[in-house]
Parts: C-alpha cells; structure tokens; sequence
C-alpha cells in the first residue's frame, strides 16, 4: 500500500478525473441522502467517515 | 450463492432504458433503472456479503476496497449525468430489492425534485486557493549561546508566513466574491489535508461552484483573470464534474 494512488497529481485545468481525495469528500460527504435498506444510520456514515479520514491518514504515515 | 442486494447510484429524470445500455456497475454488474412516477434510480445487483452491514464495515477500512468503489460508483454517475438531470446518491446506499428502492423514491419525492431541478443543466467545478509553497531556509547549526537569537529568528519567519497566510485569505475571499457572480450556487468545503491531496503550500480555499453548462467558458475566464489578479496565490480549477456538492436533499 502505497500513498501514491492518494496524491492529486498535477493535471492540466480542465480535467474531469476527480482525485481520489476530491471524490471522498464528494462521495462521503455530500450527495442525496436516501437512506438504504441495508446499512447506515447518518450517524454510522459519520462514524465511518470518521474512520476512513484516520485510516487515510495512517496510511500517508506509513509512506 | 450470496444473497443480491440493489446498490443505489443516483437519482435522475427521463433516463430511458436504452439510455443505459451497457454502463457497468460495480463488480461488473448491470446497471438497471428503477422507475417510480417521473424519477428513476440507478441500480446494480451487488453480493450482500461484500455490501451487507458486516461486509462494510470491513471493506471501507480497506483504502483499496474503497478506492474501487468510488472509482466505479463515479463512473456510473458520470455517465448518467452526461444524459440526464442526476443526483448522486452518497457512497453504499444499498437496498435489499428494487421495491425498497421505489419505496424511498416515493416517500422523497418532493425533496428529490427539487434537488433535481437545482442541478439541472448545471455541471460543478471545484476551485481550491493554495498559498505558494516557500522553500524552506536551511536550518542554520545552532552555536552556543544563539539560543535568543535563534527564537527571535524563529518566531520572524513565523509571522511572516502567518502574515502571508492571511494575505492569502483575502486574496481567497476576493476570487470567491469574483466566481460567485457567474455561478447559480456555491459550497465551501473543509480545507484538505497536503500529505492526502499531494499539494504543496496552504490550502485557504476549498469549494465546489455550480455551474450552468452555458456559462462554463464565462466561469474559467473568471478563474484565469482572478488567477492572474493575484500571482501570490495559486488558483486551481478542476471540472466540469456531476453535481457531487449540490444534490443534497433539503429537508431529511
């Protein structure tokens, strides 16, 4: 596991790849909030929020 | 055989089946529309195992796992939003059959459309406003009895780039006040992290811009005269992408 597959590279101005980083904050914390049959009370989408943003961090520690 | 679960991807108005034909979902799945009244989900089936309650919360702590998944939740957004009004719905929203799908359709019906109708015609740009990376001063070799000198020196160099940091702020602000007349919403997120989003220098500015397809041109105008107006800070512009920012229901 690597931090490389994390960092925005440099990219031209108009570019519609969205860093992985971008996308997450996209992904996680916004979007239409429906709630699904299976998991998540808003409040375990914040827990696993919370989690994926310490998870994220150890692993540019580790770099 | 592992129970299907129905992975939904966003909401969108007057997609047809053909429309769709042929976007892949996550895992290879096919993606299906689920229609209630004028909205109609995006669906694909998913093994309940790997997106089940227990199956998530081993997978999103596995950057891999969740790298995958957003990179193919995004792709079917992206092509829905090539075609039609959509809303993306968050990470995971999973049901357990297309009839739970078409009942959360129904009950939000109305907070749905209006969401829908924000975001219509509209593409979003994200804009960040960093401070330029300064290159740091050798550190001199500390000679004995320089103790006072050295944190004088130190606490400058603090105040200076404090100083810088807060010329940056309101160069920010000056560029945001510029973009906000050429955009139908704005969204401040939180600043990044630089060792997640790779930059150099200060991130004092993070926000998503809703932009009417007809106006993108007007809008990266903006951003390369705001650019040019303040050579201390480096404006970074990145789209067109979905209305990620901008589909949130109102009310929940």
């Amino acid at each position: 596991m690597t931090s490389t597959s994390l960092a925005t590279a440099p990219a031209p101005l108009e570019n519609r790849q969205i860093a992985l980083v971008d996308l997450l904050d996209r992904l996680l914390g916004t979007g239409v909030v429906i709630a699904g049959d299976v998991v998540i009370s808003l409040a375990g989408v914040d827990l696993v929020e919370l989690r994926l943003r310490a998870l994220l961090r150890t692993v540019e520690h580790d770099a | 055989m592992a129970e299907q679960g129905r992975y939904l991807y966003a909401v969108c108005r007057g997609v047809t089946p053909e429309a769709v034909d042929g976007i892949v979902g996550l895992g290879g799945g096919r993606v299906d529309l689920v229609s209630e009244g004028d909205l109609v989900g995006l669906v694909s089936p998913v093994d309940l195992d790997e997106y089940g309650e227990e199956g998530l919360r081993r997978n999103l702590e596995r950057i891999e796992w969740l790298e995958a998944a957003a990179r193919g939740h995004d792709a079917v957004v992206q092509a829905a939003a090539a075609i039609a009004p959509t809303a993306p719905t968050r990470l995971a929203t999973i049901f357990l059959d297309d009839e739970g799908v078409r009942r959360r359709l129904r009950e939000q019906h109305a907070a749905i459309t209006t969401a829908l109708d924000r975001v219509e015609g509209h593409e979003e740009w994200s804009v960040k406003v960093l401070t330029r990376a300064v290159e740091a001063e050798p550190e001199p070799v500390p000679v004995a009895g320089s103790g006072a000198e050295y944190l004088r020196r130190k606490r400058e160099e603090q105040d200076a780039r404090s100083a810088s940091d807060r010329d940056a702020h309101l160069a920010a602000e000056r560029v945001h006040d510029a973009l906000v007349t050429v955009v139908a919403a704005s969204r401040r997120l939180p600043p990044q992290d630089p060792r997640l989003a790779g930059h150099e220098g200060t991130m004092v500015h993070n926000a998503a811009y809703l932009v009417h397809r007809d106006h993108s041109d007007a809008f990266l105008a903006r951003v390369h005269e705001q650019s040019d107006a303040y050579p201390e800070i480096v404006v970074d512009a990145r789209g067109p992408w979905p209305p990620y920012s901008f589909a949130m229901l109102d009310e929940s």
